[in-house]
């Protein structure tokens, strides 16, 4: 019988932090990095808050949120050191958040800029590198988690000591791709370690209609890895958990797969209504366990921060977001000849006569005049 | 031998044999150089194409990987974001679907999707095409398919020394290359190759012969069969072999079709939307004008790669050919 439900999940996973905000013994992590893990799940949900308007006023055409999830991306992030790499899907804005990753080029890029627009405008200078390295986000499902068992694999063969990290939903694991990678990784001793985030919903599509194992974290049988179930609303468990596995691939030891269980608060996307195909009576179950207000209980009962703390936490985020947006919103417009840039090392003829052509069309003029093959 | 090849020693070796000295020849060169795939390991691959480079280079230059033709290509592309110079290996072009995701996911979009942030240093090795009287999935020509993708370069040889220039041209490009290998050629002659390094420019055709009256356009393993049409018909033939499927050497064929002022396209794809349905719309918008008789396209039929009994009538060959030739030089308007 599958051990979740949709709604509340058999709770045979690890947990340090409980939802009241308690902890049985020491936090796993230092002072700074607790803050630092609060700052960051603050400015994402502002980033959340402040991107959902953007979409609304037209200015963004979809959107996925984190809302709810922060602490798999940023618990699974802290355990990260300089060098390492990462593959997000979305819902992991927090991850590169958390390793200082611009907001204002999140933004520019669910703007519709072209990518060659925003390095122009919005560059990053190469002493503001992010200490971690991140891929793009991936759209595709699944096709993240195979590159990222190659980026471990050409560590492996360099003899390098970096550890590759990549990111799935649950729907994203009854792809080939989510397969093919773990089974390279095992067969190959990657230093990967894949986190599924397990929202028990894949759009409309809850996860016993995803998979009738036991639980996503055992589909790692399969590939002869290791595999953990988390609470994923717990930062430290999820922590604790990526850091183990961190570990085990930094020391030679091969690839994991961490299960983290939670519960996708929000649509899938702006263009989706959850209300239409399942029951939101569990938002209150789900509130209550939510990944900030855990941390910010803890943090409050361990007198690390207070309403004065909050209040400027909160300010700080909003100006930070704010900024980025009018950063974003500053980038001109894209020359439409950008699309041609990046695709092969040297220009073909064919790349070069269609520039052509559209140029003679933004300036009004009859594109179709070229009758030798010589140019408009 | 053309003056791009360089002076010195040469080898008689056949096509395969080209494909395994240049690929030792790369990992020799380049330590980032990495070749992965199924059975390329202690057996050399199912053509040999990898005979001896497990045990010179070991097993993380040279991986046996499990048998899935998404993950060799997902994890290359990987690899190849790290700064691998990687080179897999598909069996036959006919098992190269299941990796189709990752082909147009990432290897051929990566590069342009982060505005040029992430280079896909990666040569797809595929044995490809007909006449070997293999079994289903095994004589694929599919090559549109990935003539129709932006972002990748696919280059198809038709002999030794060519193989050996344009492959070592594509492992050492940052684009990602779709390597057509005309299996049906793997053995089938030989021809003497400069034992020194070389590459061969990968956006240029290759005039095998000059002519006056009729340009026959081919790739891979067909150009052996339009020379031997050539030399029976009662015409002077000029035969590019295209060996850059794309980008397509378009102003090499404009220049040919309008000094010959006729053209017959000659591959064993199948003809609709193959890549000579390009090819005769690039010369009808460019070059109607000095056109003497239609185009006609001497292909493979619309259909699903026939078993070996029926290959051969499938298969255009010399005669096919030298219709199609004869029936422009006939035509009058």
């Amino acid at each position: 019988m599958a051990k979740w439900t949709e709604s509340k999940p058999d709770p045979d996973f690890s947990q340090v932090l409980a939802p009241d905000g308690t902890v049985d013994g020491d936090a796993p992590v230092d002072e700074e990095t607790m803050l630092r893990m609060y700052e960051t799940m603050k400015v994402s949900r502002r980033y959340d808050e402040k991107t959902l308007s953007l979409q609304r006023r037209g200015e963004i055409s979809i959107l996925s949120r984190s809302w709810g999830e922060e602490a798999i991306p940023v618990g699974s992030a802290a355990a990260l050191e300089e060098g390492d790499w990462c593959f997000p899907t979305y819902r992991q804005t927090p991850s590169k958040l958390y390793w200082g990753g611009p907001l204002d080029r999140s933004l520019a890029g669910l703007m519709g800029h072209e990518p060659e627009t925003i390095e122009e405008h919005l560059p990053v200078p190469d002493e503001e590198a992010l200490p971690v390295n991140f891929s793009p986000v991936y759209i595709p499902l699944a096709s993240n988690v195979t590159n990222a068992v190659g980026s471990a694999m050409a560590d492996k063969f360099e003899d390098e000591d970096a550890v590759t990290l990549s990111y799935i939903g649950d729907g994203s694991s009854s792809q080939g791709d989510f397969y093919e990678a773990l089974n390279f990784a095992g067969v190959f001793d990657a230093p990967a370690v894949t986190i599924c985030h397990n929202n028990q919903w894949a759009i409309s599509v809850p996860a016993h209609r995803q998979t009738a194992a036991e639980t996503f974290a055992q589909k790692a049988e399969a590939a002869g890895i290791p595999h953990e179930r988390v609470d994923g609303n717990d930062v430290f468990a999820v922590y604790e958990a990526t850091k183990r596995a961190v570990d085990r691939a930094r020391a030679g030891e091969g690839p994991t797969l961490l299960e983290c269980v939670t519960y996708r608060v929000d649509d899938h996307n702006t263009a989706d209504d959850a209300g239409a195909y399942r029951d939101e009576s569990q938002q209150a179950f789900w509130a209550e366990r939510d990944p900030v207000d855990r941390l910010e209980a803890y943090l409050r009962s361990a007198d690390l921060i207070d309403d004065a703390a909050i209040e400027a936490i909160e300010e700080d985020a909003d100006e930070r977001v704010e900024a980025a947006v009018d950063r974003a919103r500053e980038v001109p417009a894209d020359d439409p000849a950008r699309i041609f840039d990046n695709h092969l090392q040297s220009e073909s003829w064919n790349e070069r006569h269609q520039r052509e052509e559209l140029r003679a069309e933004q300036r009004g003029e009859n594109p179709f005049t070229d009758f030798t093959g010589e140019g408009l | 031998m053309s003056a791009e090849y360089p002076d010195g020693e040469t080898s008689e070796v056949n096509l395969v044999t080209a494909v395994r000295d240049t690929l030792a020849q790369e990992l020799r060169r380049d330590e980032s150089v990495r070749l992965l795939g199924y059975d390329m390991g202690p057996i050399g691959g199912v053509f040999r194409a990898t005979e001896g480079l497990y045990e010179e280079f070991g097993e993380n230059r040279v991986i046996d990987t499990p048998l899935s033709e998404n993950g060799i290509l997902g994890t290359a592309a990987g690899m190849a974001m790290r700064g691998q110079r990687v080179v897999p290996e598909i069996q036959f072009l006919g098992f190269f679907y299941p990796a189709f995701g990752q082909f147009m996911y990432t290897v051929s979009k990566m590069h342009e999707r982060t505005g040029g942030g992430f280079e896909m240093p990666l040569t797809v090795r595929v044995p490809y095409g007909g006449g070997i009287k293999s079994s289903e999935y095994h004589s694929e020509s599919t090559e549109s398919f990935f003539v129709h993708t932006p972002g990748v370069r696919v280059v198809c040889p038709s002999t030794p020394a060519e193989t050996k220039g344009l492959l070592a041209a594509s492992i050492r490009s940052d684009d990602p290359v779709m390597f057509l290998e005309p299996k049906a050629v793997y053995r089938a002659g030989t021809q003497e190759v400069p034992e020194d390094d070389y590459t061969l420019p990968l956006d240029e055709s290759r005039t095998v012969r000059e002519g006056s009256d009729i340009t026959v356009l081919s790739w891979g393993a067909r150009v052996r069969h339009a020379e031997a049409a050539a030399d029976q018909v009662d015409a002077d033939v000029e035969i590019l072999d295209l060996r850059t499927l794309s980008p397509l050497p378009v102003e090499d064929v404009l220049d040919s079709v309008k000094k010959t002022g006729r053209c017959v396209i000659f591959h064993e794809a199948r003809r609709t939307l193959g890549l000579g349905a390009e090819l005769s719309a690039l010369i009808n918008e460019y070059a109607i004008d000095r056109l003497q008789a239609p185009i006609k396209r001497a292909t493979g039929y619309d259909v699903h790669f026939p078993s070996h009994q029926t290959e051969e009538a499938y298969l255009p060959d010399e005669q096919r050919a030298a219709d199609a030739i004869e029936a422009v030089m006939s035509y009058e308007y």
